[in-house]
């Protein structure tokens, strides 16, 4: 068991130093400014089939989101404008220097999170969630020390019973 | 004020209400001392604990961890040279240094009687300020209140970040978030996507819970596991302070806590402005100034008796105005509002003895927090060296018992799992999340003062730059806008002359 985690570790090792090299560049600014423009713009677009009104109205209940995804295009306009006159004068953009294994790492988290929001929902037993949580990070975390998983778990169950009994959470 | 003091007094004295400051004083300075972990964390994990309990025990909880929040990150600042929290950097300073010279328990001292001052000299502020800001707020409108929230989030917005203008975006995106449910003037629903669930709107506790917790879980990804190996049994110093260091810290920690309360009656900033404008002020005005940086008592007391004097201070806006100094009170807002407590004037009078309860009990939470730090201070620093790997699965668990407990539904916990990503994309992106915090807590109110006023005027704007008051705010925004920019193009220049 020992040799096949060693091996494992191993090979996890030699992929996270490949990854490790590898680094996407994004302008952050510019990018930002186009993501956010378009999300203002399909806002605009699905708001007469999200947002229901009267015709009696004389301020409905789009005016509020309308002003602020106006705001949004205009700070997002500005944001662009000022990337793009970088460009024009050969300033030095905003860049923002992305590092794939991190990303890849946030990504394992991210999974483990979700794998414990569904286990828990799955099984309609939130402490079943709980338990796997703490494995998966104890295993994220490569920890051997046997007396950090007893701790882990007891802790998980102790918050579990602490919310289900103390608090009347009916997990 | 008087016929409010009695009644308060015995709402707040009682068992429940002591047990739950203590909790609260106990989980804030072990939160804090843990570098990592923020405060703001700590109040988001334990808000939907108060769902179940009334205005006073649910704020004096909240209180407990804010206020003991700003004493813990002293803790690891001192015995490890790592601030718990950023407002301890100050602290750090000359704390370690004092450590280092064999004086721990003594700067921990310095560290828990300046705090306890700087707290308690807040909250006297909080009692007599409160009512009179309220009675000028009393005077606002619809359409003054709207300016109001534009201010704040114009503020926050501002400061939150490197840029000024992706703070605003960031405050949109929580305004619009805050739009997801019924109208609440019409109760259309809006921006549901034909999810049910969402009719009822996103629960604040569960949007945080993803936007701030889950995302420091994701961000493990980018540390490396630090070991902080402490040993407690170098706390082994008498603890003495003398009379003649008593007497030096006297002035810069009365002189702190009053620029603490200037500095967090502002909104955006908080007590890392504070400490360090106050750590600078005692260092100038010093007969020992170079004694700072090499473990000057004078130094630890300043800087820490300002971060804790901001802890009433802010509470000055957000109970006046509903205008939250920083993200952690902005959350309180929320458990405020919860009970049915809208700040204004009316809060002063109608509610008057739970408010004077919550503010009185803001003095008692100091005492406490200055009984514990007495006793339990070897405990909380050996809550600094708690491995990563037992603390990472654990705060999750709390994320995810918090999100469910709101209204025990796994639908909650998917949701603070969507914001928890979307966090790590706008963290990306550069997009601070302190506004978005501030627009989903202001967003209601925001949205239905600007419809009330505009229902007023029927339909003309111009009621927006009718009134003195509207006026004086618009000039505030402007002038608030002129000074964030130009602080930040300074900023830019500094740093371009530095790389250069």
């Amino acid at each position: 068991m020992s040799k096949w985690v060693e091996q494992f570790n191993g090979r996890m090792d030699a992929w996270g130093r490949k990854l490790h090299e590898k680094e996407i560049r994004i302008p952050i600014d510019l990018v930002t400014g186009i993501v956010f423009f378009f999300f203002a713009l399909w806002i605009f677009l699905v708001m007469p089939d999200q947002v229901a009104i009267s015709e009696k109205d004389v301020v409905n209940g789009r005016a509020f989101p309308t002003l602020l995804m106006a705001v949004m295009m205009l700070c997002c306009a500005m944001l662009v404008a000022k990337e793009l006159y970088k460009l024009a004068t050969k300033q030095p953009l905003n860049w923002k220097v992305i590092n794939v294994q991190v990303e890849m790492k946030a990504l394992v988290i991210l999974a483990i999170l979700v794998l414990t929001w569904l286990l828990s929902r799955l099984t309609g037993l939130f402490v079943v969630g709980a338990v796997f949580c703490c494995l998966g990070f104890l295993l994220y975390f490569r920890c051997r020390k046997k007396s950090y998983y007893v701790i882990t778990l007891a802790l998980a169950v102790a918050i579990w019973a602490a919310f289900r009994f103390a608090l009347g959470v009916d997990f | 004020m008087l016929q409010h003091i009695i009644p308060a007094t015995g709402l707040l004295f009682t068992l429940q209400n002591i047990l739950w400051i203590n909790i609260g004083v106990f989980i804030g300075s072990v939160f804090a001392a843990i570098p990592g972990l923020s405060v703001i964390l700590c109040v988001i994990l334990f808000l939907p604990v108060t769902y179940s309990m009334t205005a006073i025990p649910g704020m004096m909880f909240l209180l407990g961890i804010y206020c003991a929040g700003g004493y813990g990150g002293s803790v690891s600042a001192i015995l490890i040279n790592t601030p718990g929290t950023p407002h301890a950097a100050a602290t750090m300073l000359d704390g370690h240094p004092l450590s280092e010279q064999g004086r721990t328990k003594a700067a921990l001292k310095i560290a828990l009687y300046a705090s306890t001052f700087g707290g308690v000299f807040s909250a006297l502020m909080l009692l007599f300020l409160g009512p009179q800001v309220a009675r000028i707020a009393a005077q606002l409108g619809t359409a003054e209140y709207f300016m109001v929230c534009v201010f704040g989030l114009t503020i926050i917005a501002g400061v939150s970040g490197k840029s000024m203008i992706k703070g605003l975006i960031s405050a949109c995106l929580g305004l619009l978030i805050s739009c997801v449910g019924s109208d609440p003037m019409t109760s259309y629903d809006r921006f549901t996507f034909g999810i049910p669930r969402l009719y009822l709107g996103l629960d604040l506790a569960v949007c945080l819970i993803g936007l701030f917790a889950l995302v420091e879980i994701m961000s493990k990804a980018e540390r490396r596991l630090d070991r902080l190996n402490l040993d407690t049994t170098q706390i082994k110093d008498d603890g003495v302070i003398t009379k003649a260091e008593y007497k030096r810290m006297a002035r810069p920690v009365l002189l702190s806590s009053i620029i603490g309360v200037m500095v967090g009656i502002i909104p955006g900033t908080g007590a890392s402005e504070a400490s360090w404008f106050s750590y600078n002020t005692a260092k100038n005005m010093s007969k020992h100034p170079e004694e700072f940086g090499h473990g000057s008592v004078e130094g630890i007391a300043a800087a820490e008796s300002a971060n804790n004097a901001v802890t009433g201070a802010t509470l000055i806006p957000l109970l006046t105005l509903g205008i939250p100094g920083d993200g952690t009170v902005a959350i309180m807002l929320s458990a405020l509002m919860i009970n049915g407590l809208n700040p204004g004037l009316s809060l002063f009078t109608t509610q008057g003895d739970i408010m004077y309860a919550i503010m009185l009990g803001l003095i008692l939470v100091n005492i406490f927090m200055l009984l514990q730090g007495k006793f339990l201070t070897t405990l909380f620093a050996k809550v600094v060296s708690i491995p990563q790997e037992i603390l990472t699965p654990i705060i999750v668990i709390f994320c995810f018992a918090g999100a469910y407990s709101v209204n025990e539904n796994y639908f909650d916990m998917g949701v603070a799992l969507i914001f928890g990503a979307l966090a790590w994309i706008l963290r990306k992106l550069e997009l601070p999340p302190v506004p978005i915090l501030l627009g989903l807590v202001l967003g209601s109110m925001t949205e239905t003062n600007f419809r009330r006023a505009l229902l007023i005027s029927n339909g003309s704007p111009k009621i927006f730059f009718s009134s003195v008051y509207c006026i004086i705010f618009l000039v505030l925004i402007l002038l608030a806008v002129g000074t964030i920019v130009r602080g930040k193009i300074k900023e830019r220049n500094a740093s371009q002359q530095k790389e250069d």
